[in-house]
Order: C-alpha cells, then structure tokens, then sequence
C-alpha cells in the first residue's frame, strides 16, 4: 500500500511585531523563519528526516560581497533505521535531545503554545547545545505500564563557535555523549517526566579548553487542560586539567489552559524563566543572567494557523532596570 | 359472502399493520442503540487482545511495531465519522484539532515518517486492513463482515459490556 520512498512535505512559517528596548532584539514588524520539514520512508525499516530553514538578515545587502537576504541552514538531517520500537539506530544532524522543548516543538512556532522558546533553549544561544552531530540509538520499552523511552548518542558535541555544533568535524578528540531517559507512564496519560546527561569538551580558538557536563530533568504534562512544563539544566564548565569549576543554572516553568467550550479557541498562558551564569565562568563570557515573566494569549484561528499576543519583563541584573516587551505573532503551519 | 369477507380483509390489514409497526420500531430501536467500534486488523497481526493504553499508544503512534516486528499501519476514518469520534474522545481524550497537532508533531519530530492513513467509508477500511500488512481500524460493529480478525481490548468485544469504545 506504501510506495517507496514516500516523501512528505510540510512546513512553518510566522510573520512578528515586536516592541521592546532595541537592546532585546528586533523591533516592529519582522518575518520569521520559513521552516520546510520532509519526512520520507524508503522502506518499512529506513526513514529519512530533513529540516530546512530561511531566516531573515540583520546585515542583508551590507558588506562586500553583499550579505544575502536570508541565512539557509540545514537544520536536522537525519536517516533512521528501525529495528523495532525497542531499538533504533540513527545519523545525521539532531536538536540536542537533552532538553524537552528543543526536541518537542523545534523549529514549529506553531507547534509552541507561546511565541518565544525560553531562552536557556534559544536558537542562537549558548546555554545549551542545541545542536548535535552524530549518531543515536534510542527506543522504548513497555516496563509494566511506565513506557521508559532512552536515546542515548555520541558525537561532535560544540563547534569552535560554541552555539553551534561541529558540522564540519570535531574540533578536538574528545567527543561529545548524552544520554536522555524519561517516562510516560500509563496511568498518568499526558505525563511525561525525564532526564538527561551530556559530556563534551569545549574548544575554542585562542582560549582555555573546558570539560562540559550538563545534568538536566523535565516534567511535563501535555494535555491542554491546564498544560505544564518545568525543565531546569545546570552546565557544568572545567577548566581541562581540573584546575577550576564553574556551575551555572537555568530552568523556567510555564503553565497554559485551554479554555473551555465556546472559549475552546483561546488559551492563555504564563512563563517564569531564570538564568543564573557563574561570573567566572570563562566558557560563558557574555551570556547574560535573566529573570524574566512572560504572559500571554493564544488563538487559534483555524486548525493550522494561531495569533499570540504576549508581554515579557525581564531584568538581566539585580541593579538594572527591568526591560519591557510586547509582542504579536501569526504562526501557521501548511 | 362478498359481505363476510370484509372482517377478515380487516383483520388482515390490521395485521399487517401492526407488522409493519413492529418491523418500524424495531428498525427504530437497532438505529438508535449505539453499537461498539470494533478494533480490526491484518489477519496476519499476532494480536488477540490489546489493552486500553496499548490501544492508545498504537493510535497516537508511540508504539510503531507489532510483536513479529511487522510495521503498524494505522487506517482512520476521516472527520465526522463516528468511529473517528469515539477514538479521539473515548480512547485519545483529544479534540479533533488537538489530534491533528499532536500527529503534525510526531511527523515534524521525526518520531514516525508514516501518518495515519485516512480512510472514507467503512467499506474502504475492511479492503484496506485485508490488504495492508500490519494494519490497524475501527469498524462500527453493526458493519462487521464475515473473515475480519477483530481484536479484544481488555478482554471484551464491542457486544461486552464495559467495552471500552462503546
């Protein structure tokens, strides 16, 4: 019944309005990324994933040669191979699959209940790699009704840019490991509750190498009535040789509802996020602390579009000022 | 004589009329009785009994293979069909929109390569499962046919009571 390969296409765009303090970021209106994900079977055992974006340039026709419009990234490409639901093995390009939100909702705004990923996962940051080249292997198992999932995976681990991971190569011999295990128990349907544990080491031109080690849990309920979310990660940064260790921590929870009946459409939402960077950490020079609330609504206009509309206050130290934000997004997925 | 056979030409009609009053209700009442959906699949699936969240899990597509290693193949009927309701809101506790999502998501996280295939009429869900290698539907039980493997859930058929897809 299934012709091989059997390429599906499908894809993400969202159009913004922000306004906020130049410093945050964009203001007025911006296009977002046009996303395409192609998902194809080319026999009952193999399966190919890609995903595809175009994000606008802040520097677009600047420069010699001039800069292009928008930056093309491939952003996962991955071929799987699939000997049952116990045991999977795949390669290629991943979203990190330590942290919750990265592999939930990836480069989908649509699929996100809110218009912003938290920033301990934002594309582009540094806190967490988002980023992984390499191989899988994951799977699920039964386990008397509790259905423990696990993927663990070796690769390149962080680029010599450490937002992103090692394309081209490792950068040093020392490759990266993760190890990621959750539930989702039967008798709590929409449950899902796991942790994860990744290895690296950092190298970067002109600095001191760092042994990484990120320990991060999620707890998530998935139903819509109410939705919540709660991950918190710590990074860990050694100096290699062990002369000093820095921690840092960051974790956000994030509570939504979708209303009932003839409100069923609307679904408000709220955000707490904190980023707590060791001033001396080396490896994460420049990455600022944040204490930040989000709230807002969600409205869906038909089964494949929505309109969010949020605020954010965020303060990135005790003695600044808090910064203030206001944002709109129609987000669609075709 | 013309004058006795009135009486019984009355009784006649008379009851002929209670018949086709019996006959009405009776159609009536089957309509009206809702009858469970029965869960089919490819005779050769080596399954005779799946529980509630095994069900589910095969809907949502969490779980991808049967116990021989064969593929699962998920047949769905389209919006609006009845069978289609009672999965959603009995078995998955989603609305039509939240099962979309959840499924444009599991493609998008490349959990699975396959959606479910929709299928349009009963009729079109019995060929399929016959034909497709590890497939799986759901069949209004008053439309079950000779030869269909249909599987049990938590031991009961769709006649049972405290069937689980009433």
């Amino acid at each position: 019944m299934t012709e091989y390969p059997s390429l599906r296409l499908s894809g993400f765009g969202d159009i913004d309005f922000a306004a906020q303090a130049a410093s945050e970021g964009p203001r007025g209106f911006s296009e977002g990324q046009f996303v395409l994900h192609l998902a194809s079977a080319l026999s009952p055992r193999v399966n190919v994933f890609g995903e595809l974006s175009l994000t606008p340039r802040v520097d677009a026709g600047t420069g010699s040669p001039a800069a292009t419009g928008f930056n093309a990234e491939v952003e996962r490409i991955i071929i799987r191979f699939d000997q049952s639901d116990h045991l999977k093995v795949s390669f290629g390009r991943y979203h990190t699959p330590i942290n919750w939100w990265n592999t939930a909702f990836h480069h989908g705004q649509w699929l996100q209940t809110t218009i912003s990923r938290p920033e301990m996962v934002q594309f582009g940051g540094r806190f967490i790699p988002v980023h992984f080249v390499g191989a899988l292997v994951e799977g699920s198992v039964p386990a008397s009704g509790w259905n423990v999932n696990y993927q663990a995976g070796i690769g390149n681990g962080r680029g010599n840019v450490i937002s992103r991971g090692g394309d081209a190569g490792d950068n040093n011999a020392r490759p990266a490991y993760l190890l990621n295990v959750f539930t989702k128990p039967d008798r709590a349907f929409g449950l899902q509750v796991g942790g994860s544990l990744y290895f690296d080491r950092i190298s970067s031109p002109g600095r001191p190498e760092f042994d990484e080690r990120i320990v991060a849990g999620h707890a998530v309920w998935q139903r819509e009535d109410p939705e919540a979310i709660f991950e918190v990660a710590d990074v860990r940064h050694e100096l290699a040789g062990g002369a000093t260790a820095t921690s840092n921590l960051a974790y956000y929870a994030q509570l939504a509802y979708r209303l009932p009946s003839a409100f069923r459409l609307w679904k408000p939402y709220y955000r707490f996020e904190h980023i707590d960077i060791d001033a001396a950490d080396a490896g994460f020079t420049g990455v600022p602390n944040l204490d930040a609330s989000t709230i807002g609504v969600r409205f869906d206009i038909s089964s494949y579009a929505a309109i969010k509309t949020e605020g954010r206050i965020r303060r990135r130290a005790a003695d600044q000022a808090r910064t203030n934000g206001w944002f709109l997004q129609i987000c669609f997925t075709f | 004589m013309p004058c006795r056979g009135y009486p019984e030409r009355r009784r006649l009609l008379l009851r002929l009329m209670v018949c086709a009053a019996l006959i009405r209700f009776t159609a009536a009442a089957s309509a009206q009785a809702p009858s469970g959906i029965a869960v089919v699949v490819h005779p050769d699936v080596p399954v005779d009994n799946l529980t509630v969240s095994e069900l589910r899990r095969l809907v949502l597509g969490d779980r991808e293979f049967w116990p021989a290693g064969i593929r699962v193949t998920l047949l769905i009927r389209a919006p609006v069909a009845r069978e289609r309701d009672v999965v959603l809101k009995d078995l998955c506790q989603m609305t039509e929109a939240q099962f979309r999502q959840h499924w444009i998501g599991k493609v998008f996280r490349a959990d699975t390569a396959l959606a479910p295939k929709i299928v349009y009429s009963t009729a079109m869900a019995i060929d399929l499962v016959n034909r497709t290698p590890g497939a799986i539907t759901f069949v209004d039980a008053s439309q079950l046919t000779r030869g269909l493997k249909v599987v049990r859930i938590d031991g009961r058929l769709p006649t049972d009571k405290g069937y689980a897809l009433p």
